[in-house]
């Protein structure tokens, strides 16, 4: 029988009314490019870009939505950006009934940062960010125990 | 909608065993039954939490989470998971693997 790694399993934040997208195999620019278009057509008044891995960023919008239009705008750029990273992880969130995104490490993968922020940041931001630090506690708390 | 902690990744958990038995019934039709053996068997798979609840639970129901496996998709409050977290999962181990999110 094969010896297989124990490992910490993955923690991440989810909701339904909070806006996120995650891209994969792009550039920064064009992350910033899909945000800033996403923003101003669908009036989510700011958004918070984190990058999880080389070429990876998640985004996460301020406004709060029904999960009907939330599903609608990720599809929205799923369809126009061409990204088949963002097109599956699209389909797994309507599977779940959610949308989830990291906070944790993931296997060699650092935990996502955050790297660019724009527009207001006091509704689910702020909420997402107040949770996110809980977890990354949780996280910390964890690595101590595991050390011991 | 509160905002929910997802637990989440491949695991090898020690699942009972069920044993499968037929019996004939008057109507001549073969009807399968399935009995629980004393017995387990350690099976992979992967799984998921969702906890919601107060912030001492959630830590608290997250280092349950790293001994007990998910029965696939298990959306709990984190209290109730600390009651009974035998309800909603297995004895097992988290392990290396690619999942998605």
């Amino acid at each position: 029988m094969t010896e297989r790694l124990k490992a910490s399993p993955i923690l991440g934040l989810s909701d339904t009314e909070t806006v996120k997208l995650d891209f994969d195999e792009v550039s920064f620019s064009s992350v910033r490019y899909w945000a800033t278009r996403t923003m101003k057509w669908f009036k989510l008044r700011g958004f918070v870009i984190l990058r999880s891995s080389e070429n990876r960023y998640h985004i996460m919008f301020d406004r709060k939505v029904s999960w009907k239009q939330n599903m609608r705008i990720v599809a929205w750029v799923a369809l126009l950006s061409h990204n088949q990273g963002l097109a599956k992880w699209f389909l797994m969130q309507c599977i779940k009934g959610c949308s989830t995104l990291r906070v944790s490490v993931k296997q060699e993968k650092p935990p996502p940062r955050v790297v660019y922020r724009f527009g207001t940041q006091d509704e689910n931001a702020k909420d997402f960010m107040k949770m996110r630090k809980l977890v990354k506690k949780i996280e910390k708390k964890l690595q101590k125990t595991h050390d011991f | 909608m509160v905002k929910k902690i997802a637990v989440y990744g491949s695991y090898e958990a020690k699942v009972p065993s069920k044993q499968r038995y037929w019996i004939r019934r008057r109507d001549g039709i073969r009807q399968r039954y399935w009995k629980r053996t004393g017995r387990t068997k350690t099976v992979e798979g992967q799984g998921r939490y969702e906890f919601h609840g107060k912030g001492r639970d959630l830590y608290k129901a997250v280092i349950e989470a790293q001994h007990i496996m998910p029965k696939g998709f298990v959306d709990v409050s984190a209290e109730d998971f600390l009651k009974r977290p035998e309800k909603y999962g297995f004895e097992g181990e988290w392990i290396d693997r690619e999942v998605e999110s």
